[in-house]
Formats: C-alpha cells, structure tokens, sequence
C-alpha cells in the first residue's frame, strides 16, 4: 500500500520540552547502502565469531529484579551454550555464576525461575552456598588433590538497572550504565519498576536471532504483515534515532496510516485506545486525526483519576511507541502503561534457530492490586498456540525469511532508509566480529 | 426501462462518502438535480467539484444534521436552489458500536432523530409539489440478529417502523415512502474496508456466511436505492426492500 496522503505528526519540541525521555533527532550516521550478507544469519561459522565478539563480552538481559525478591530465589537463563544462575544474596544484593558445578561439570539448576537454600549437585551432591562458594563436597577425604581451588561457582559481572537484572560473561565488562549510554537517561522516566510483569514466554523460533531483531527494529513491513496497525498508528512517519550501540525509533500511536485515505468510523484498535485513556468512544465528537492529541490530552489531565504518575513523560510518550533497541538482543517497546520487552537470544549451535522471550509489563493504578509473577510458559519449536496476532504475524514471516536466506539465489539484505536500524545494527555486529557490514558474501 | 429521473430534484444528506455517494453519482447520471451535504465544508467543496458537469445539477453546503436548526434550513435553501423536492433519501447514521450508552443517544439522534426531522420537514415541500419519493436506509442488522445487540440494529429497525407508518400517512399525498435494507457491503472508505484489516476474523466469517461468497457492492446498493426513488416505482410505497445477495436466512413473506 503506498502513501497516498502527507501527514504531519505533532511532537513534542525537543529544545522546549520540560519533562520526559528527550526526543532531539541523534545526528545522521553515514552508514553506507551496501547489502549486508546473508551469511551473517546461516553461518556456523559466524555464529561462533559472534559468540567470541558479541554474546561473550557485552552485558545481557538476564530477569527482573522481582523475579528473584527473596533470599535465595534464583533466575537460570541459558545465553548460547552457556546457562547463567542469578541468585538472591543474604545481604540483599544479587550475584551471577555460571550454571555449572565444578566437579564434573553437571548443571546445577533448570532454566527457569526457582528458589534454593543451597545449590545442590543431583549427580554426586557437591553443594554450594546463595554466594557460590561451596558448602560441602562429599567424601572430600577421597580427593587427595583436595577441593577445586576455585573455591566455588565461578562468579560473572552482574548489576542491576531500572528494575532489571543484568550479568556479562567478560570479567573485564565496562561498567553497566556505560555500556548502556544514551539509554539509561531515555528509558528511567518510564518507571518500570512500578510496572508488574504479567507475561513471560519463550518460545523456539527457526530464524537466526538477528532476523527476529530486524523484524522488531523496522516499521516498513506495517503494511503488508500488520495491516490492522495501520488504522492505529503511522508507520512512515517514523523518527530513527542512532546512537553508539543502541537506537530507537519513534512511532506515533493514535492517528491513522498516511497510507490510509480515511475511517468510515474510529477504527477498533483506536477505540481501545481511547477506552483506555478514560475516554468513551462513543462521547468522542472529534475527528479520528486527532484522537492522538485527544488521548494525550486527557491522560495528563486525568492521572490522579486514572491512578497513574505521567509526570516524567512527554506528551507524545503517553500515546507514541518509543522502541529501543538495546545491543544486542533487547527491543523494549515501550509505553506509557506497558513494556512489551522482547529478548532475542541465539540456539546453542543452529544458527537457522533461536530462542524468542516475550516479557509484559503493565503499570497497574495506584490502589489496584499488583497481579502475581507470571510463570514461565515456554512454547516448544513447531508449537501453534497464539503468541497474540500481531507477533504471530511476525513470526509467521520469520521462518519463511530464514529457509529463503538459505537459498542459492539469495547473497543478502537490500535495506531501505525505513530500515536503517538494521543497517545500524549490521555495523556494530561486524565491528565487534571484526568485520565491516557489507564486504562479503556478495 | 426508463426511470423518468430526469429534471426531478433530489435532497440526500450525508452524501459525500460512500453508499449515499453512489446514490448522488447514479442520479446525476439520470439526470436528477441534487443537493448534498456534509459536515466538513472542504469535503462538500471537493464533492461538489467532483459532481460538477454531470447530466444533473449538483447543490451543497456544509450542514451538520444534529443541528435542527441547520438541518431545516440546509433543507429549505436546497429546495429553492432545485425549485422544489421530488426525491429525499436520509441516509445518515452514527454507525455501530455495544461499548458504552452513549451509543444509544448517538444511534437515536443521527439515524432516528435526524430522519424523521428531516422526513417533517420536506414532506410538506412534497405535499406543495404534488408527490414525492422518501427511502429510508435501515440495514439487514435489524432483520435478523448481526454482531450482538446494539443501538444500530435496534434503531435502524425503528425506522422500519416509522417508515411504514409514514407510508401510510402520506399515501394520499401521492408521496411514497420506502426503505432499503443492505446486508454488509464492501467498498474502499467503508466499514468493512476497515475490518477486513482491523477485525480480519469476523470480516472472514461474514464472507464465508454469503451465500455467493462476497459482499456487496455500494453500486447494488445505490441500484435499489435510485429504483425505489424513481417514478419507475410508482406503485411501490410502505415496503423494505432487503438488498444482501441472500445474506439473511429469514423467509420475508
């Protein structure tokens, strides 16, 4: 579907905003129009180089804080062929281990959420204390060489930032905030940590990790695999912001596609929208143009009523899509009462596979009860329960993208400057695999 | 056949867009004066563009019909620019919707209230002029039950109602009134346009559930409309013409 109409988006004023996420334009990268290679996402050969250069030396995503709120609760979560324990300290703080006990090498905990007092060894019972070190080793005597002098699990970075639990692999790991930058100011005055988690899910999706980020990281496939997203939002008039590692991409929420002429009546998503901005649908005599404005209007008006705090959001951010993608592998699609966060992590050894975590957050109004944690449901590969309509979209796109990546006939990715975040993206990947985008494979 | 439209003179409000868009269309094409509105000036400015050079002449100003006052005078300078109504077709309503109360006043106000406000005041610009033709649009929704009860269906069938009475009323008048019937009717700018990508699932089983495994078309529908508006119709009055390509399942005795 083409633009057929010239829509001009309202936005906040970036020089004159007093509250809220900045919203200035970063400046223009010159990132080039070269293709980028198809077998950044078929090759074994690069997933390794990715392991080496990107999954073993940045900070990743591990849970969130309230997942593991007591003594001794622990989160596992598997990077790769790695499988992380982050654990719940006696003084309050948390710390991070490899998932492995040091005898013979035996995973000591699933992936999942989970509670200890110890960690015990199910194969010969070597135990280990919340802070790793080891608590008992059976019939320590019969070791004449003694124990491990490692003294226990062997301990990663791990910090914490706006409510979520962050480790690395790299010992010599930049601090978190620095590695996060420009994000770390862009993302706080969300709040998430009144936000409560209502959906946790990972399910096995047969694409590469980086055809999921793309898929996220875009909005030029609105129209053909989202067509109900374009009575809903604009998807052309979208404002791409690069930074070092990480972008962003600003989507207005609330007015109709430029490549739709016009409603017959306010189309259903953008009902919802007003429902639950507090408005009636039905009351609301305006024009569909300017429900955007409208909502906006009234939710600043209207916090204390709808037992929200929108004190540290710009007006766009109460109805807009502020979509981040934090390198590697996390897209926070961020609102001003939800957190849609994906996390996109790499198969242990198949590159055509990857592991897809959904992570829902709402912020529920003051004096509402908070809902409890979710548990984790976890979709096998080849699983056909829903995932809701519009990732199902995505996802149905997904597996069909990898099987024609893999074909003769394909040498890569032919981006368009709707899909500059890709081509972003591509650079920091080569960087950091040593290689520029856009060199091989062609 | 000839419809004998030509030089008759018609009123049909809310006619910018859509089904009552293809009226006008159809009957400038006959050769039929008519007078449009809508709320939006810049829209009624671009119809009107667009209608000009036709074989009929073509009316219109911005009028919103919730507006009484607005509404009857929209209608009174309507007829003096066409010198008199042969043909008037409100055709205007609120639209759908079962989220909230409100949508009971609206569905009242703009398809009941503004129908029969619009009916008392050009029936006696008829009477004056010797006879008429009023056709009055209800939907199949309120024939049979359609996307759970709701203000649209219950009050486009109150039409039905006030349309046979007014029937009745004015018979001898030699104005007579009908009413069309659509069952879901597809065309871009409409509603359905708008499921189809919005609530794709029930747009799917709505097709599946026509008998020819299609909607309708706004030209059908517009077809039926202009024949019961026509002097082609001179012995039809108090009925509800059902025009759904067999959609409903009800036998209509």
């Amino acid at each position: 579907m083409e633009i057929i109409r010239k829509q001009v988006i309202e936005r906040v004023d970036p020089d004159a905003q007093t509250r809220g996420t900045p919203a200035h334009k970063a400046p223009e990268q010159d990132l080039g129009n070269e293709l980028i290679p198809k077998d950044r996402y078929i090759s074994a050969e690069f997933m390794q180089r990715e392991w080496e250069g990107i999954w073993s030396k940045v900070w990743l995503l591990g849970c969130r804080e309230d997942q593991i709120a007591a003594v001794g609760d622990y989160i596992c979560t598997n990077i790769g062929r790695e499988s992380v324990l982050l654990v719940r300290q006696e003084n309050g703080g948390i710390r991070a281990f490899y998932n492995v006990c040091m005898h013979r090498g035996n995973r000591l905990a699933d992936d999942g959420a989970g509670h200890a007092e110890v960690f015990q060894c199910s194969y010969h019972n070597w135990q280990y204390n919340l802070d790793g070190r080891f608590k008992e080793i059976p019939d320590l005597h019969t070791f004449p060489q003694g124990a491990p002098p490692c003294s226990g699990l062997r301990e990663i970075p791990c910090d914490t930032w706006a409510s979520f639990v962050w480790f690395s692999l790299n010992e010599e790991v930049e601090p978190l905030r620095e590695y996060l930058g420009e994000v770390v100011d862009h993302l706080e005055p969300y709040h998430f940590e009144r936000m409560s988690m209502t959906r946790w899910v990972t399910a096995v999706w047969n694409c590469n990790w980086k055809a999921s980020v793309d898929a996220f990281s875009e909005s030029y496939h609105t129209a053909q695999t989202h067509p109900q997203l374009l009575w809903y939002l604009d998807d052309y008039n979208v404002q791409i912001d690069l930074y070092d590692k990480h972008s962003r991409y600003l989507i207005p929420f609330g007015v109709l596609s430029p490549r739709v002429d016009s409603a017959p009546e306010i189309p259903p998503p953008l009902k919802v929208l007003l429902k639950n901005a507090g408005i009636d649908p039905a009351a609301y005599d305006g024009s569909v143009n300017d429900i955007r404005r409208a909502v906006q209007k009234h939710m600043r008006a209207h916090q204390d009523a709808l037992g929200k705090d929108y004190s540290d959001l710009n007006d766009d951010q109460l109805t807009d899509d502020y979509n981040y993608l934090v390198f590697p592998n996390v897209t926070f699609n961020t609102h001003a009462d939800d957190l849609m966060l994906f996390r996109n992590r790499p198969h242990p050894t198949d590159p055509n596979k990857m592991l897809f975590d959904i992570w829902m957050f709402e912020l529920v109004p003051a004096g509402e009860e908070r809902p409890k944690l979710p548990k984790h449901d976890f979709r096998e590969e080849g699983s056909s329960r829903s995932l809701g309509l519009v990732i199902d979209q995505d996802a149905s796109n997904l597996a069909s993208v990898q099987a024609g990546m893999n074909s003769a006939a394909y040498p890569g990715l032919w981006l368009s400057a709707q899909e500059l975040r890709i081509r972003h993206f591509h650079k920091t990947v080569g960087e950091m695999v040593g290689e520029s985008s856009g060199t091989r494979g062609t | 056949m000839d419809l004998g439209l030509v030089g008759k003179r018609a009123i049909i409000p809310g006619s910018t867009k859509g089904i009552m868009r293809q009226v006008v269309e159809q009957l400038v094409d006959e050769g039929c004066d008519v007078a449009i509105c809508s709320r939006s000036e810049d829209t009624v400015a671009r119809a009107l563009r667009e209608l000009s050079g036709g074989r009929g002449k073509v009316y219109g100003r911005a009028c919103d019909v919730l507006d009484k006052e607005d509404y009857e005078s929209w209608i009174a300078e309507m007829a003096e620019a066409l010198g008199g109504v042969d043909i008037f077709i409100p055709g205007v309503s609120a639209g759908g919707g079962s989220d909230s109360e409100k949508n009971w006043w609206k569905s009242f106000e703009v398809d009941v209230l503004s129908t029969v406000r619009g009916c008392e005041a050009v029936v006696p610009l008829m009477q004056e002029g010797g006879g008429g033709a009023i056709t009055l649009v209800a939907t199949t929704a309120a024939l049979e039950t359609f996307g759970g009860p709701q203000a649209y269906n219950a009050l486009k069938g109150s039409l039905l109602v006030y349309g046979k009475q007014l029937s009745q009323s004015v018979g001898r008048d030699m104005i007579r009134v009908n009413a069309v019937s659509p069952g879901p009717i597809y065309f871009e700018g409409g509603v359905w346009a708008m499921l189809k990508d919005t609530m794709a699932k029930w747009f799917e089983k709505t097709l599946r559930d026509h008998p020819q495994g299609r909607m309708g078309t706004a030209e059908e529908v517009a077809n039926c409309i202009v024949f019961l508006s026509s002097p082609a119709a001179s012995w039809v009055s108090g009925t509800n013409m059902v025009v759904d390509g067999g959609f409903t399942k009800r036998v209509q005795f």
